[in-house]
């Protein structure tokens, strides 16, 4: 089973290597989209990202528009975690 | 010495171009309007006439200006600038692109006069537009001929910005090839907040073009972003520190 440290630092590996973001812009309580400045398109793309990075497809039934900061989508990664692991 | 020629850069190759911006106004403007059956394009050429101006004086206020031009692909394209001064704008008509529409922020809209010549010129606002409305609208004006004109970085404020990726995604959506551009030194002659025009060096270049289909997958237009992003970035480190 995957930690909540674990995919922390996987989400954050991704998200700095793909939108150039620095360990201190990615705080639990950063705002994707004022904080991160992250468009729809960038939303997308960051989706696919994390699709790529663990292996799961997020596209479908969920509501992503209820992650709001960086800590929403680590929960957000640990529950389909923790669901698969079922 | 430098203080004397920014002064002098600011009172009068300034003051000249403000002139130039009225009266090519007052006589370029009803000329090509009345000439072309399009209005759109007519504004659109008024708007290239009146970069053209402002890049040659620019050019009198620079300590040296360089054009590097690179071979131009077929039919429309979109091109891609860095973005760190107000001058950026008028520096793409440096390469001849003498039909395009910008795609910008939403304030520049706002302007008195320049809101008139944005919305005449068909140009898109980014923020009130969506991406579907928007992938459509630049779909008929690549139908009219035009080249779709972006500054990626989305702000003059960090030189160092990220290229976000939308106009990429809009070139592989268009199947349009990407041309680069490094802008080097306007954010020295002109800097975001000051009026004063600085004596600076300027170098201009396009490199050839890129295109989508050399970047596969659900990212490439992320991928294409970050070696455009890359390739631009490195030409202004080189010749910044030259």
């Amino acid at each position: 089973m995957i930690t909540r440290e674990e995919i922390i630092k996987r989400t954050n590996d991704a998200l700095k290597k793909e939108f150039e973001f620095t360990d201190a812009q990615l705080t639990p309580t950063a705002q994707l989209r004022d904080d991160l400045c992250l468009d729809s398109l960038d939303a997308v793309d960051m989706v696919v990202v994390l699709e790529q990075q663990f292996g799961v497809t997020l596209r479908q039934g969920y509501d992503l528009r209820t992650i709001v900061t960086l800590n929403d989508l680590y929960d957000f990664i640990e529950k389909l975690a923790r669901t698969h692991n079922k | 010495m430098e203080r004397l020629r920014t002064a002098f850069n600011t009172i009068c190759i300034g003051g000249a171009a403000i002139v130039w911006l009225f009266i090519s106004a007052l006589i370029a403007f009803p000329f090509l309007w009345l000439k072309s059956k399009n209005r759109d394009r007519a504004v659109r050429k008024f708007v290239y006439v009146q970069s053209c101006g402002i890049v040659f004086f620019m050019r009198l206020a620079s300590k040296a200006f360089r054009v590097e031009k690179a071979e131009r692909p077929q039919g429309s394209c979109v091109v891609v600038a860095n973005h760190a001064s107000a001058l950026d704008l008028y520096t793409i008509s440096a390469f001849r692109f003498n039909n395009v529409v910008y795609i910008t922020k939403g304030w520049v809209f706002k302007l008195p006069f320049f809101r008139y010549v944005m919305k005449g010129a068909g140009y898109v606002d980014a923020e009130t537009t969506s991406p579907t409305e928007m992938l459509g609208i630049c779909k008929q004006a690549v139908q009219k001929g035009c080249d779709i004109v972006l500054f990626p970085q989305g702000t003059r404020k960090d030189p160092r910005a990220r290229f976000k990726s939308g106009a990429f995604y809009l070139a592989e959506q268009l199947n349009l090839p990407v041309v680069p551009i490094a802008i080097v030194g306007t954010h020295k002659m002109l800097s975001v907040g000051s009026f004063w025009i600085k004596p600076a060096k300027i170098v201009l270049k396009a490199f050839p073009a890129k295109y989508p289909s050399d970047y596969p997958g659900e990212l490439g237009h992320l991928h294409m972003a970050q070696d455009v992003k890359k390739q631009v970035m490195d030409f202004v480190d080189k010749e910044e520190f030259a």
